[in-house]
């Protein structure tokens, strides 16, 4: 009982981690693993979005997220964390870029900090999966840009018009009919019809 | 009894030819069978070799053995459960809600994700650039030509990276009807004919 809660000694991660790493084979054995996984998180936290192999994308992605998780936990004074830090990236400007710039983008998330896009294969010809790797918040155009609930979407703008319109010649009738008995009721139902009428999605 | 009676003579007959020959009577000598001694020489038994068969020409590589049904078919057509050669149609493609080009499900829009690629790499450029080797310490936003700094409090632009990107901003679809659009209008001064036909 008189033990530390594992919980609280280190960062749960907000992506899946595998039971056991990838190898990322190579002539240098594990220790290019941990190089090329370096120059990889190097890549990420300078560049912000980068497209590269599955099983490494996703090695990197892990070492990403403990690193900037922890930097979140024990801020810039704590000297494991600047290790850490240090080890990580091969560029010592991306350390400030770390604590001055995405500590405070993610401080008050709870969403992962890193997302994992898988990039389009190409038709013909064999060829590893490919993905795009991306910290969130940059400021590069969105790579999921799916407007189709938007009301500015043109499909949108043009149904608009067009259920405005129908309802404007639908009144103009009812107008022309004010005073008609039994006349009115028949167009009122036919408004109806046309509110229901849903957008594209 | 007439047996008996030739073998006694048939045996009188050799004696009285070996006594001859005995003596020096032989049978004339044209009468002799003709020898001609030859001595021939030896063959050497050759050693079979292809190059006999062949000359100049070359050989083909020739199946020694037949090959079963099952494993025609198998080299044919593969096998279902692991490496499956038909032609079998695909049923993870979808429509893209930006664009409307297929691409396969899960993944990205080929169309719109290269586009967006060219933008990225245009402003990683641009953020390089504009950064030179100061060191990295503000975040970064990004504006195009033409546009102004949206509506927030000063707090909130201190300490931003502005870069400004040389070209006004990538938009297919303007968010006003009647707003400008970042195409050009077309200035081809061609006529298209009438009158015809």
């Amino acid at each position: 009982m008189n033990q530390a809660d594992v919980s609280k000694l280190v960062s749960k991660l907000r992506v899946k981690v595998l039971p056991r790493h990838r190898n990322l084979p190579g002539p240098k054995g594990p220790e290019g693993r941990i190089d090329k996984l370096r120059k990889t998180v190097t890549g990420l936290i300078k560049f912000e979005r980068i497209e590269l192999n599955y099983n490494r994308a996703d090695e990197a992605r892990q070492y990403a997220e403990r690193l900037i998780s922890e930097a979140i936990r024990h801020g810039d004074c704590h000297k494991p964390t600047m290790d850490t830090a240090d080890f990580w990236l091969l560029e010592k400007e991306l350390v400030h870029k770390l604590f001055k710039v995405l500590v405070p983008r993610y401080e008050s998330t709870n969403l992962s900090y890193t997302r994992l896009y898988n990039a389009p294969r190409p038709q013909y010809g064999r060829s590893l999966d490919k993905v795009v790797l991306e910290l969130r918040g940059n400021p590069y155009p969105d790579l999921l840009n799916n407007k189709s609930n938007n009301r500015l979407l043109i499909q949108n703008v043009l149904l608009d018009a067009a259920k405005n319109e129908y309802r404007q010649t639908k009144i103009a009738e009812m107008a022309k009919n004010i005073g008609k008995v039994g006349a009115t009721q028949n167009t009122d139902s036919k408004i109806n019809e046309a509110h229901e009428k849903p957008n594209i999605s | 009894m007439i047996p008996r009676f030739t073998h006694v003579l048939q045996l009188m007959k050799n004696v009285e030819r070996n006594l001859f020959h005995m003596f020096g009577y032989h049978p004339p000598k044209e009468l002799a069978l003709a020898y001609v001694h030859e001595k021939k020489p030896v063959a050497i038994p050759k050693k079979f070799s292809l190059k006999d068969i062949v000359g100049d020409g070359f050989l083909l590589a020739v199946p020694k053995f037949r090959r079963t049904i099952e494993k025609k078919l198998k080299r044919k057509f593969g096998t279902p459960e692991y490496v499956w050669k038909m032609l079998v149609p695909k049923n993870d493609i979808k429509v893209c809600q930006t664009c409307g080009h297929h691409h396969e499900k899960r993944r990205l829009c080929e169309n719109c994700y290269t586009k967006i690629k060219k933008e990225t790499e245009e402003i990683q450029g641009q953020i390089k650039e504009k950064l030179g080797i100061n060191p990295i310490e503000h975040d970064v936003v990004v504006l195009y030509k033409g546009e102004t700094l949206p509506d927030q409090p000063k707090e909130f632009w201190k300490g931003k990276r502005i870069i400004e990107m040389k070209k006004e901003r990538p938009q297919w679809f303007s968010k006003n009807l009647l707003e400008k659009t970042t195409q050009q209008p077309s200035k081809s001064t061609d006529v298209k004919p009438t009158d015809l036909a």
